[in-house]
């Protein structure tokens, strides 16, 4: 009964989402571009091998398509951003007047909008492979499918967490530009768009894997071609652990920061 | 049953003081001064249920930072307070469920949305049962006949089709207690006359508990049985409003007509002539005395008399000002 809000608040959020269709087909384009690109350098780097760094490049242009598609869906940027804005310009207490639960609400906003782009991006992606015959690998075991299904849900509630409690950063510190800008070039870095992780030495991974990152994008794109797939189990456990630990970081922070909350304006 | 109370409410500000200009604003990166800004001191209140009471005071006074304490949305610096039972900060579902709050110029709707869209919504939130929302839907779509704007994105509306759709929006759950900041601003005058119909209708008739916020002070004078005038944070007046009102009117003006040229006669009471012309006399006079200057001018014989009160602009100058003394 509970949950039917939260359906509702998703429904809303996909509805606004198609309020914006010019939106959409621009992320859509820039998305196209971005793979364009990354198939004429990988092209380029592959000229004449076969393989580099254990990857040839059929697997190579399948983790970039699965990574940069797990990339995009993460729409949880928006929540620290609505977050921000709204307490700044003190109309935060929209959320605070309605019987909902606030962090539901948002985690509620971000699968509204990760199902719309999951759609538009899956049928992308898969034009973008079918067009350009790139061999896809893709793992064939369906119970580690379904593992991945669930670390990738985990990692998708994950930022939506960290980007939540970013927000309510601002009830203290009035400017969160420069969190937010370390949580996102930590995120590039980690989940490899920076450069891509496989081809950095062995003891760097392991430092990584010490971030939630790791498992966010990375280990599931990896995991999707079929590598890596001792590191699930412990992939999803690290995962559930960072969620629970940030879950009472975000109870203790609202208790103690909601009354700094002064609703500024008329 | 008491619904609202508080005692020894206050609420402090601190805020930033920046000085003007580029040099103040690199002044201020480095170090901050804050200067704390008491906007509600020590406000005893109680409001029984069914109550419908009117919040006035000038700008500044305070009034929307006791609404914000009242409905949980800002914590009171220190005091109690307590509405429906609940200390409205811990911001309780359960209590939730029981108000609406409507601020002029916040909005709950979703601009890119329809509001059948937003409203949908607020069904799931406040779990109505389908036939009670249409019901409650169709009532209120009737009352401010807008049935032609529930389909068109909100952010197209104009501002008095907005207000109408925030307050659809807000009252859709029919809540114990309703909070109205403005709401009547950019109304036009069938606007808000439908509201204040509709406002005094739910009062009478469920027993719906209304604190209302308006410079309007025909809205107060309409609707509220009761006011509470507020100013620098404290209260200065609570009681009946038309005592209020009664009790700063102080002067009438009285207009006499003549169909002859005539000369006033010498008059012993403070009596301002505010216009003089052989045909026609405007006289202000302390209330006390109007009744005095009338007998005395009835022997010149008028042809017509206009007794007016005074302009409600100057009258709540007037209790701004001096609403303290001996009143609260
Ligand atoms: N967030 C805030 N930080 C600092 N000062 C504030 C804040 N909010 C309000 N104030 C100050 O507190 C006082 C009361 O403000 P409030 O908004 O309650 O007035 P009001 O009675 O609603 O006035 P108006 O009729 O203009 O709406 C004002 O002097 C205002 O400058
Ligand atoms: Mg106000």
């Amino acid at each position: 009964m509970g949950l039917r809000k939260y359906l509702e608040i998703l429904k809303i959020f996909i509805k606004t989402q198609l309020a914006w269709r010019g939106d959409s087909v621009i992320q859509i384009l820039f998305s196209l571009t971005k793979i364009l690109f990354a198939s004429l350098l990988w092209g380029t780097i592959f000229a004449g091998r076969d393989e580099v760094a254990g990857f040839t490049l059929s697997s190579m242009m399948s983790y970039y398509i699965i990574s940069s598609f797990l990339t995009q869906l993460d729409m949880s940027s928006k929540v620290s951003m609505e977050i921000s804005q709204r307490i700044r310009n003190g109309t935060f207490s929209k959320y605070m007047v309605l019987p909902v639960n606030i962090q539901g609400y948002f985690v509620a906003m971000e699968m509204g909008m990760v199902l719309f782009h999951l759609i538009i991006y899956f049928i992308t992606s898969v034009i973008w492979i079918f067009v350009f015959r790139i061999k896809f690998v893709f793992t064939p075991d369906p119970a580690i499918v379904a593992g991945i299904g669930i670390l990738i849900l985990l990692g998708l509630f994950f930022m939506a967490q960290l980007n939540y409690y970013l927000g309510l950063l601002t009830l203290k510190y009035e400017e969160i530009g420069l969190f937010l800008m370390i949580k996102d070039n930590l995120v590039a870095f980690v989940t490899g768009s920076i450069i891509p992780l496989t081809l950095l030495p062995e003891h760097f991974l392991w430092i990584m894997k010490a971030f939630p990152f790791y498992y966010v994008t990375y280990l599931p794109s990896m995991l999707l071609i079929g590598r890596l797939k001792g590191e699930l189990g412990m992939g999803l456990l690290a995962l559930s652990c960072w969620c629970v630990v940030l879950q009472a970081v975000i109870h203790v922070t609202w208790q103690n920061y909601r009354i700094k909350y002064d609703g500024v304006g008329i | 049953m008491e619904i609202i109370k508080t005692a020894g409410l206050t609420k402090n500000f601190k805020r930033f003081k920046k000085q003007a200009g580029m040099i103040g604003s690199i002044k201020g990166l480095i170090r901050r001064e804050y200067e704390e800004k008491q906007a509600i001191g020590n406000l005893d209140l109680t409001i029984q249920e069914g109550e419908f009471v009117g919040l006035i005071g000038p700008n500044g006074a305070g009034k929307t930072t006791l609404v914000k304490m009242l409905t949980g949305i800002i914590a009171p610096t220190c005091g109690s307070v307590s509405v429906l039972g609940y200390y409205p900060n811990d911001l309780e579902h359960e209590f939730k469920q029981q108000y609406a709050v409507v601020m002029g110029q916040k909005s709950q709707l979703f601009f890119e949305l329809t509001v059948e869209d937003t409203l949908r919504l607020f069904k799931e939130i406040y779990g109505l049962p389908e036939e009670e929302y249409e019901s409650s839907r169709d009532y209120f779509v009737k009352l401010f006949q807008v049935q032609d704007l529930m389909h068109v994105q909100v952010r197209t509306l104009s501002l008095g089709e907005r207000m109408k759709m925030e307050l659809i929006a807000a009252l859709l759950h029919n809540p114990k207690i309703i909070f109205l900041d403005e709401p009547t601003i950019g109304l036009d005058a069938v606007a808000s006359k439908q509201i204040r119909g509709f406002l005094a209708e739910i009062n009478e008739r469920r027993g719906t508990t209304i604190i209302l916020t308006s410079h309007y002070m025909e809205d107060i004078k309409a609707l509220c049985k009761r006011s509470i005038v507020i100013n620098h944070g404290c209260k200065i007046y609570d009681g009946d409003t038309e005592k209020l009102f009664e009790r700063f009117q102080k002067f009438k003006k009285i207009t006499f007509t003549f169909s002859e040229p005539t000369l006033l006669p010498n008059l012993e009471f403070d009596a301002r002539i505010l216009e003089q012309t052989p045909y026609k006399k405007v006289i202000m006079v302390p209330k006390e005395n109007a009744a005095g200057l009338l007998r005395e001018l009835m022997n010149l014989l008028p042809t017509d008399i206009t007794v007016e009160e005074e302009e409600i602009g100057t009258i709540v100058e007037r209790i701004y000002q001096e609403g303290g003394d001996g009143l609260a």
